[in-house]
């Protein structure tokens, strides 16, 4: 049961790399970073701010480890986010066939999340995940019981 | 380990505690405190809603009362006394935990 695909909106999001694909403020969308704070309603986002020069030559934002980063407070609500999770989980992504047996095993959620875990590299999948899905206090996301929207 | 035997979502909860672990270490080296103590306080509230035991090293490199990741000699002082060790943070909390010669 690691960080899977499908166990993605129950797991942990901080320190996950992510992209602001969709949103209602246009000027979030392409927001790209790390997650460093997590809220019920909202997600901060770590963006690196590259130096002018490496920003001509299209600078890398994900890759930036010193230099100015700041922080962007996303609301998950109105947002669209694609995860990028690395290693086991995205071999796993490939034997399993995501998308499949996502809409197998849980058709209810199939609109959102069917259409993350394309694979781009070794071993990287993203995850296109609707914020709405994320509307909960961070330590009860992970949670199955009572009247819990995760199960 | 028996937790992770356990129900699914008990792994995945597991699972969080030890990404958040990493995030806290991580965040304590950058001198970034504040975002480690939530990153602390998070995996033990995860902890506490789904009844898993912290592992043993997230309990000895954090301080109970404040819940800042410790960094031995640098906000944590680190003391040998007989049969145990006591470890101080900068808040002033003391914790002992026995050692065997």
């Amino acid at each position: 049961m690691a960080l899977t695909p499908e166990t993605l909106p129950r797991h942990e999001l901080n320190g996950l790399p992510v992209r602001v694909v969709e949103s209602d403020d246009a000027s979030r969308v392409g927001l790209e970073g790390r997650v460093v704070v997590e809220t019920t309603n909202t997600l901060s986002i770590e963006v690196c701010v590259p130096p002018e020069a490496e920003r001509d030559r299209g600078g890398n934002a994900a890759e930036c480890d010193e230099g100015a980063s700041r922080v962007v407070m996303v609301p998950k609500s109105g947002s669209t986010f694609e995860f990028a999770i690395t290693d086991d989980a995205a071999d796993a992504a490939k034997a399993s066939g995501t998308a499949s047996k996502l809409a197998d095993a849980k058709p209810e959620p199939t609109e959102e999340s069917s259409a993350g875990s394309d694979c781009a590299g070794e071993d990287v999948a993203y995850v296109t995940v609707d914020g709405s899905r994320l509307l909960s206090q961070p330590a009860r996301r992970t949670e199955t019981n009572g009247d819990s929207p995760w199960q | 380990m028996w937790r992770r035997q356990k129900h699914a979502d008990v792994t995945v909860a597991a699972e969080r505690i030890d990404r958040l672990h990493e995030l806290a270490r991580a965040a304590a080296a950058d001198g970034d405190t504040d975002r480690a103590r939530y990153y602390v306080r998070l995996a033990r509230r995860i902890a506490e809603r789904n009844r898993l035991a912290l592992p043993r090293e997230f309990r000895r490199f954090t301080c109970d009362a404040c819940d800042a990741y410790l960094r031995p000699g640098r906000n944590a002082r680190v003391r040998t006394r007989d049969g145990h060790v006591v470890i101080t943070c900068d808040c002033g909390a003391q914790a002992r935990y026995p050692y065997e010669e």
